[in-house]
């Protein structure tokens, strides 16, 4: 599926609002990153509060392995190996796996995406790609913004 | 009195009146901006060069600290505080002798940290990404650093006995804190592991050199991020398991400095450097970071916990200022530049923010007779303060509308991660502009990195001899006035400084 395909899938699920012609899901909680921690990961009690339930979170999609991707991760800022920040990938600690429903096309990783999908919490291991994750949104869908 | 002394003196005395009354007469002279520079003028009629000795040097640099980011961090500062933003002062901003530095070097109109801090602390220009080496050193030919190492004021001082150290809130590794004792020809050389088949050619890694260190004593001070470069692969972060150090050589660096110094503590959170007591403590080494340090901003999250920049600083001088003969600072507030880098205007005003309370916290504790003081940035970033808001207007606020009909704001970036690739620009209509993660919007698009900028930047200093930094200087004029101040060049040396 491309990502024509994704988006026109997507709406007609009803998965991906478009600014302007659907409403935002109001019902939706919104978290931001600063939202997600106490100190370390040390989850904030709005974040508890939220485990299992359906947010929306604002971030950008780090760039990932491959062109057509079913996760990928969220971050808080743009991830990129800035030449006179980082001599190699460091990954931040406030990073979020993203996993979609069906495979989903790659924005660039300086476009601002507003995630909806279900929050998730506690460190889990994927058995296929060995990335290890501590805060998870799954099922999600995306809208660019 | 003859008829022409007395008319004279009637003369003097109508010209005298006439002043008076042409100032008395002044329809501003009541007014409160009109008064406000008055007292200002005073303070500099009043003001008396100091060309006593300096027995101690404090190097502040902020990195990438523009002058529109010392303008927008004012504002930001004083709206932060509820005060007025565009008349609020930043600690520094009250340093009495300005001058602006030129910061190109050798081989670029647009300088990158690793030269521009060399020129700061040894004196000379030299080519991008080279560090502690001359203009004949050639960027990553690790064959010229030899016979091309240039000599810093750190390394004087501990030669000539004072006691020195480097802070910063970057890897202290990172080019820029690195210039105080490295010698490279290449600024990404921060371990080992990046050396690789360089080692052979003369090349020899940052964090190594930190700690083999030949001159004098050492540090007495080194806090900073970074930590990872001192530590072997196969040891973990204490501050998250499932990383690793970097170093594949064997050595564990943190174990080597512990080694040398019997009078020395190693801390990497923020409850062991609470608990160091300086009177007890010769050598500090502090790394509390895998990388750099957080961002002010997300400082407070940190899972270990972390020291602000002002109590690094404060901790930096009282471990220092028991050296009767002095002392020579570096205090680096690093990542303002890598805010910019990510088009993050927010963290770049915190971090700016934070480099003001720590120059406060330094100006409360130094006796300013005797202790030069000097507030300088590295380079500039291609930062912009744009429109026409109206006084008070948040500075993360809108400034105006473009003539697409969008908004757009104050704050804004020449290049980088805020600018789309190949799409119309974002419409700001229901976007929070102030929110901390906000990217502002950028012309070009550069999504790994905005970019440094070749404009002059600005270097603030009180204490002895620091009248001497007045008009436009070039950038490595700032090790001329150190060396001056402190009397270092007539220091005896056990050898000789490269040429």
């Amino acid at each position: 599926m491309d990502r024509r395909d994704f988006m026109r899938t997507a709406l007609l699920a009803g998965v991906l609002p478009v600014a302007g012609t659907v409403p935002a899901l109001a019902a939706t909680p919104s978290l931001k990153f600063r939202e997600l921690y106490v100190r370390g990961n040390e989850l904030t009690d709005k974040a508890k509060a939220l485990e299992g339930k359906s947010v929306e979170m604002v971030g950008y999609m780090a760039p990932p392995l491959k062109p057509e991707i079913d996760f990928f991760v969220l971050t808080k800022l743009p991830m990129s190996t800035c030449p006179f920040c980082e001599s190699e990938a460091q990954w931040p600690d406030d990073l979020v796996l993203a996993l979609t429903k069906e495979p989903v096309s790659v924005v660039r990783y300086t476009d601002l995406i507003r995630v909806t999908g279900r929050f998730e919490t506690g460190f889990k291991k994927d058995t296929e790609t060995g990335f290890v994750s501590f805060v998870r949104l799954v099922d999600v869908g995306y809208e660019k913004l | 009195m003859t008829k022409l002394a007395s008319a004279l003196l009637a003369g003097a005395s109508l010209l005298a009146a006439s002043q008076a009354f042409a100032q008395e007469a002044l329809p501003q002279i009541n007014d409160s901006y009109f008064k406000q520079a008055e007292a200002e003028l005073q303070k500099i009629i009043d003001r008396k060069p100091n060309t006593g000795k300096a027995k101690n040097v404090i190097l502040f640099v902020g990195d990438g600290m523009s002058i529109p980011t010392i303008t927008a961090s004012r504002i930001f500062d004083g709206q932060k505080k509820g005060v007025d933003g565009e008349s609020n002062k930043l600690s520094f901003e009250e340093l009495p002798y300005v001058a602006l530095s030129k910061t190109y070097t050798h081989d670029a109109q647009v300088a990158d940290s690793a030269p521009t801090a060399t020129a700061m602390v040894t004196g000379v220009k030299s080519s991008n990404g080279t560090i502690g080496v001359s203009q004949n050193a050639k960027y990553e030919d690790c064959s010229t650093v030899k016979g091309n190492e240039v000599t810093s004021i750190f390394e004087q001082a501990e030669k000539a006995g004072l006691s020195t150290g480097v802070v910063s809130t970057a890897r202290i590794t990172h080019a820029t804190p690195a210039s105080t004792y490295a010698h490279t020809v290449n600024r990404d050389l921060e371990n080992d592991s990046q050396v690789k088949e360089a080692a052979d050619q003369g090349c020899k890694d940052i964090a190594a050199q930190l700690v083999d260190w030949p001159a004098g004593n050492g540090f007495e001070v080194i806090l900073g991020g970074g930590r990872s470069n001192f530590m072997l692969e196969s040891q973990a972060d204490p501050e998250a398991a499932d990383k690793m150090g970097a170093r594949k050589d064997g050595r564990d660096l943190i174990k080597d400095w512990q080694a040398k110094y019997n009078d020395g503590a190693y801390v990497w959170n923020k409850a062991e450097f609470d608990a160091i007591d300086p009177a007890k403590t010769g050598h500090l080494f502090g790394l509390f970071e895998r990388s750099h340090m957080q961002y002010d901003t997300d400082r407070a999250k940190d899972k270990g916990g972390e020291p602000s920049l002002a109590e690094m600083t404060t901790k930096a001088i009282d471990m220092l200022s028991k050296d009767e003969d002095g002392y020579v600072l570096m205090i680096e507030a690093g990542r303002i530049d890598h805010a910019h880098h990510a088009g993050n205007a927010y963290r770049a005003l915190q971090d700016t923010v934070a480099l003001s309370d720590a120059v406060k916290a330094a100006l409360a504790k130094v006796n300013q007779d005797d202790t030069l003081v000097i507030v300088t940035a590295d380079h500039s970033h291609v930062f912009s303060i744009a429109g026409y808001p109206k006084r008070n207007n948040p500075i993360l606020g809108i400034a105006g509308e473009g003539d697409d009909k969008k908004p757009y704001t104050t704050l804004g970036y020449m290049n980088g991660p805020g600018a789309k690739l190949d799409e119309q620009r974002a419409d700001l209509k229901d976007v929070d502009t102030q929110d901390p993660d906000f990217l502002q919007q950028a012309l070009v698009p550069l999504g790994e990195s905005e970019t440094h900028a070749g404009d002059d930047v600005a270097i603030l200093a009180q204490g002895p001899w620091a009248h001497l930094f007045q008009g436009i200087v070039e950038q490595n004029m700032i090790y001329h006035v150190m060396a001056k101040a402190t009397e270092m060049a007539s220091k005896p040396q056990k050898q000789a400084s490269a040429q």
